[in-house]
């Protein structure tokens, strides 16, 4: 199942924390897209990911956001 | 004279109906509890012991005119502009607004329950924050796990405020040697925003208290005690002080606008209802990308009592937190949707700020504080501070309307 969570705006708690509720509601084999702003979110959803065993499919910058898309392998 | 129906009689409820003119609106305000509770100052329940009288009757908090209910709302039908309260009761509105803040759900963790039960915590209400108190109290010294259960809760600043004061307690106390301290979290660091982490982490290494990142509560093992994460790793306790995951609100909606967690899907500028332009969400309760405090839903009511009265307004996302980091210093955590978290150096003028506010704060809900923070919000506009206090950090680029 693909899922958005759109954290754009979001500066505290900050888009990691809409990742990790994701993560929690979330199944083997399901993608999370995350929309972001916060510049930060890129170096934290690597780290994030290679805590957890998750899989960063994609990471692109758009004209008004920031886009990762992660597999979640491991729950 | 249409009719206003606001369930949730907390800071945002209380404000909104405030700011409504009663010329104009019926207003009724409906709460399942008669008593409203200043919050933040479980806080100093918990860790200080603090025996201050923190409720007020929601009756004596309105403005004269403004009907109180005590009743439970049950189900709400946007489409018919409906809400069904407890003997079959039925509410009728042209605007409705849900500002029922959140719900702790303890038993989402297994082993949680009987930590709640136990223990006590600092976020459910007042009678577990003195039972958190007394835990606090009656501690001789070992191993202190603390942290939050879920990744989103009430005021992100609170429980590294938590951890603060408990570790200026055990200091005070002479226990300070005898304990270690751990303090658990989701987020990658200690702190989730990382300008405010730059401020937070090296005090909490100053004063000893080991961080443990990447650390999600999956269950407690009380036999054992210890806690475990969903990546694998495991604490031992002595004392665990863990706040409960929290939920939405419990009312049934015919419509689909509630997240698998109960929060209620709201445009993050005006708090409608998404589909909807005479029903609102205000405070904890929505899902908006911003932090659950006072400030944000006292701010968001501002906002909804203009637009329903059809005034132009958004809500900027602007958050004010106030953040106590124990032996009489705070700071603020202050930002909006345009502007990243501001490095704000904590003072003991940001300390009597926030102690200013648990006694200004009765005023606040009817409004009459509103000069000064028209003021005070301009005065610290975080993309001035940003400017001043964040080196390192450039603002971000910025978020487009959906």
């Amino acid at each position: 199942m693909e899922k958005l969570v759109d954290s754009r705006g979001s500066a505290c708690p900050g888009p990691i924390t809409d990742l990790s509720k994701a993560y929690r509601n979330s199944q083997v084999g399901d993608i999370i897209v995350l929309w972001a702003t916060d510049q930060g979110v890129k170096a934290d959803a690597q780290a994030w990911a290679k805590r957890t065993g998750n899989e960063i499919l994609e990471m692109k910058e758009e004209p008004d956001k920031i886009v990762i898309k992660i597999r979640i392998n491991k729950r | 004279m249409e009719k206003v129906l606001i369930v949730g009689g907390g800071a945002g409820g209380l404000i909104l109906a405030n700011s409504l003119d009663l010329d104009q609106y019926d207003v009724t305000v409906v709460d399942k509890e008669a008593e409203h509770y200043y919050q933040p100052w479980y806080l100093y329940v918990a860790f200080k012991g603090s025996k201050r009288k923190i409720s007020r009757p929601i009756s004596k908090l309105l403005k004269p005119g403004i009907r109180f209910v005590r009743d439970t709302i049950k189900e709400i039908d946007l489409d018919n502009k409906k809400a069904y309260g407890s003997y079959e009761v039925i509410y009728p509105y042209d605007h409705i607004i849900v500002a029922t803040g959140t719900t702790p759900d303890p038993n989402v963790i297994p082993g949680l329950s009987q930590i709640y039960n136990q223990v006590g915590d600092f976020h459910s209400n007042l009678q577990n924050s003195r039972k958190l108190w007394n835990s606090v109290k009656n501690f001789k010294g070992g191993n202190i796990v603390f942290g939050m259960a879920s990744p989103v809760c009430k005021c992100p600043p609170s429980p590294i405020e938590g951890v603060l004061l408990l570790e200026e307690y055990l200091n005070k106390k002479g226990l300070r040697s005898k304990t270690k301290i751990t303090y658990f979290t989701p987020y990658p660091r200690a702190y989730p925003a990382e300008p405010m982490n730059r401020i937070v982490e090296p005090m909490l290494k100053e004063r000893g208290i080991e961080v443990m990142p990447f650390f999600d509560l999956d269950m407690i093992d009380t036999e054992n005690r210890k806690i475990k994460s969903i990546e694998g790793d495991e604490l031992n306790y002595d004392l665990p002080i863990i706040i409960p995951p929290c939920k939405g609100t419990k009312i049934k909606f015919r419509q689909d606008v509630k997240d698998e967690d109960g929060f209620i899907k709201a445009d993050k500028y005006t708090m409608r209802i998404k589909g909807y332009d005479d029903a609102y969400a205000v405070g904890d309760v929505n899902n908006l990308p911003t932090s659950k405090t006072g400030v944000t839903a006292h701010l968001e009511a501002k906002v909804v009592a203009n637009l329903i009265q059809g005034i132009y307004d958004k809500f900027t996302g602007r958050i004010n937190c106030p953040f106590d980091m124990g032996y009489g210093k705070a700071t603020f955590v202050i930002a909006d949707y345009e502007n990243p978290v501001v490095e704000y150096p904590p003072s003991r003028t940001k300390h009597f700020m926030k102690m200013s506010m648990a006694r200004i704060y009765w005023l606040t809900l009817k409004g009459y504080m509103d000069p000064v923070f028209d003021f005070y919000f301009e005065f610290t506009n975080p993309r001035k501070l940003n400017e001043k206090y964040n080196k390192t950090n450039p603002p971000k680029a910025s978020s487009q309307p959906q």
